[in-house]
Formats: C-alpha cells, sequence, structure tokens
C-alpha cells in the first residue's frame, strides 16, 4: 500500500469518515430494503434482512478504519 | 527590576478594562441606540436572471449556488488558462503559481495513490481547487458558498463515486473488480456482497454530508451571531472567532474531502494488488 507513513491529516480524514458511514449506510440499508419491500410486495423481509446488512456494512468500515481488521 | 515586573501585570489589567469597557459601551449602544430590525436573508451581490424556465426550474432568479458555482469555475478556467498559455523556461508570475499547486498536488497524489496516481490527478486538482475556493468564497459577506448546499456536494460525490468504480474496473477488469467486494472466503460470498455494496453505497453520503454540514453549519453559525448584531459583541466576536475558524475549516474540510477521494480510488485501485503476492 502506499500510504505506509500515514500523515496527520490523512489520518485525521480516514478518522472522520467512521462515523457518518456507520448511520449513513444504515440509513442506505434501510432505505433500499423499504424500496425492493415495496415493489416486490414482500413487505417485513428484506426491509429486516437489508438494514441488517446495513449496519454490518457500517460495522465493517469501523472496524477496518480502527484497524482490528486487516484490509482485504 | 520591580518596574520590569510590574509593568506586564499592570499592561494585562489595563487590557482587560479597555475590553470591559468596550463591551458594556457596546452593549449600551446596541440597547438604546441601534436599530433592531435586521434582516436575516439578503440577494446575493450577483443574480442572473433565470433562462432555464424551460428545463423546469423555479422562480425569478437561477438560484445562488449555480451562479457561484458557475462564476468559480469560470475563475478557475480563466485562471488555469493564463497560467499556462505562454510556458517558458524562467517562469512568470502565473505561471509560478500554476506549478507550484501542480507540484503540491502531484506529491499529495504520488504519497496517496501510488504509481498510478499521476492520472487521477484533473479529478482531485480540480475538486481541490474547487471546493477551496468556494469555502473561502462563502466567508466574504454577501457572496454564499456553493458548498454549503446539499445539491453541490452531491454531485461532487456522485462524480468521486462514479470515478473510482470506474478506475477499479478500468485497472481490475469488471470481473475481477467484483470479486473485491466478495472478500477472501468463498463461502461467505453472498453475505460479504451486500455488505461491501452498501458499505460502498454509504460513501458518497458520508462525503457530501460532511462537507455541506460543516460549511452550512458554519455559515448558519454566522448568520446568527450577526443578527444580534445590535449588541454591538458580535462583530468582534465574530472578526476574532468565527472569521479564524471558518478559514481553517475550509482549508481542512477540502484536505478531507480530497484526500478521502485519494483513499478510496487507491483501494478502488491497489486492491488486486495485494492479492497478487
Amino acid at each position: 500500500m502506499p500510504d505506509d507513513k500515514p500523515t496527520l491529516i490523512g489520518q485525521l480524514a480516514r478518522l472522520s469518515t467512521v462515523g457518518l458511514t456507520l448511520v449513513a449506510s444504515t440509513a442506505i440499508g434501510l432505505l433500499f430494503g423499504y424500496l425492493l419491500d415495496r415493489w416486490l410486495g414482500t413487505t417485513p423481509w428484506l426491509t429486516m434482512l437489508c438494514t441488517l446488512f446495513g449496519i454490518a456494512g457500517g460495522f465493517l468500515n469501523l472496524f477496518r478504519e480502527l484497524g482490528i481488521l486487516k484490509r482485504p | 527590576m520591580a518596574n520590569t515586573a510590574a509593568a506586564p501585570r499592570s499592561n494585562g489589567k489595563g487590557l482587560w478594562i479597555a475590553l470591559g469597557v468596550l463591551a458594556i459601551a457596546n452593549i449600551l449602544i446596541g440597547m438604546f441606540l441601534a436599530d433592531r430590525h435586521v434582516a436575516l436573508e439578503h440577494a446575493p451581490i450577483f443574480q442572473l436572471p433565470n433562462f432555464l424556465h424551460g428545463i423546469g426550474v423555479p422562480g425569478e432568479f437561477l438560484p445562488s449556488y449555480v451562479t457561484f458555482t458557475w462564476m468559480i469555475m469560470a475563475f478557475l478556467v480563466i485562471g488555469g488558462v493564463l497560467g499556462v498559455r505562454a510556458m517558458r523556461a524562467v517562469p512568470g508570475t502565473l505561471q509560478n503559481v500554476a506549478e507550484v499547486i501542480l507540484e503540491a498536488f502531484q506529491a499529495l497524489v504520488d504519497q496517496m495513490i501510488g504509481k498510478q496516481g499521476r492520472q487521477f490527478i484533473p479529478l482531485v486538482g480540480s475538486l481541490g481547487l474547487f471546493i477551496l475556493t468556494s469555502n473561502l468564497l462563502g466567508n466574504i459577506p454577501g457572496m454564499p458558498a456553493p458548498t454549503a448546499n446539499l445539491n453541490t456536494t452531491a454531485a461532487l460525490a456522485v462524480t468521486v463515486f462514479i470515478w473510482y468504480n470506474i478506475a477499479g474496473i478500468r485497472t481490475h477488469g469488471p470481473l475481477k473488480y467484483l470479486k473485491h467486494f466478495c472478500g477472501p472466503i468463498p463461502w461467505l460470498a453472498p453475505i460479504m456482497f451486500p455488505i461491501e455494496f452498501f458499505g460502498h453505497l454509504a460513501r458518497p453520503i458520508s462525503l457530501s454530508v460532511r462537507l455541506f454540514g460543516n460549511i452550512f453549519g458554519e455559515e448558519s453559525v454566522v448568520i446568527i451571531l450577526l443578527s444580534l448584531a445590535w449588541l454591538g459583541m458580535p462583530y468582534l466576536i465574530w472578526l476574532g472567532i468565527m472569521l479564524p475558524l471558518s478559514l481553517f475549516t475550509a482549508v481542512v474540510q477540502t484536505f478531507i474531502f480530497i484526500m478521502l477521494t485519494m483513499v478510496y480510488i487507491a483501494g478502488a485501485v491497489e486492491e488486486g494488488h495485494d492479492e497478487e503476492h
């Protein structure tokens, strides 16, 4: 990876994504599932599934940015 | 000895007394003399009549963020053309400025993306210059910052989103790029793919909302502060606290936006590199 010596401003940039991405991916999952449900008519299930996926995506990003998981 | 020790203390006390007298005078003048009806919003100093009724833009004038986006675009294009029009071995003033800016972006991109980074200088450079100019423009009274509107920042963030996906697809090919979304373990791929998908869709939202929120919030604070102008003090607070703070915010938000752009591009372009090892 090219950024082997992280600068302060680069770390600031990456860390400032954490909170917003956690919220935004949850909201994206909820919205996506809701629209899919309205389109397909399977009301509670896809909303639940996509929201869970969104939450998981937010936490995956959180753990990655904090360096707990290794970047793939 | 005693004189030199006593002098700073009395100076400090004098400063506080002067500030207190100033504050009291401000408040008294504001309470008894000044006009209390302050218009919170006023028209920007530069407006274009609405010539886009045909494609459904409402209103008498064009929205100010569109007008000022065009103004900044014209400023940057004219500046760029003037900077590189007559290239000489011994650069003049404008060419010097253009070279310094270009070298700064080259160093940034080389550090963050690596050897493939030079092809992304047009994107990163124009994003950085546009956001910096418009953030700084917002500090001039009468000029709204285009980045204080969610539409502008959403357009920038969607551009970044599309661009880094296309860069990844062009580097790795579509199938190999999609494989990066599926994670390292094959039987987990049906779960990993939607998780990564939502994670990537959240990126433009977080990019645009961060820039919009910072600049819009800063402008709102300044507006509310100046609506208390009949108290007198807010001008001092604005000059002493809010103006340096918003200049700092403008620069830092620009840096964060282009840093994240480069981080995303580096992630899309470089991820296959690790698999080959």
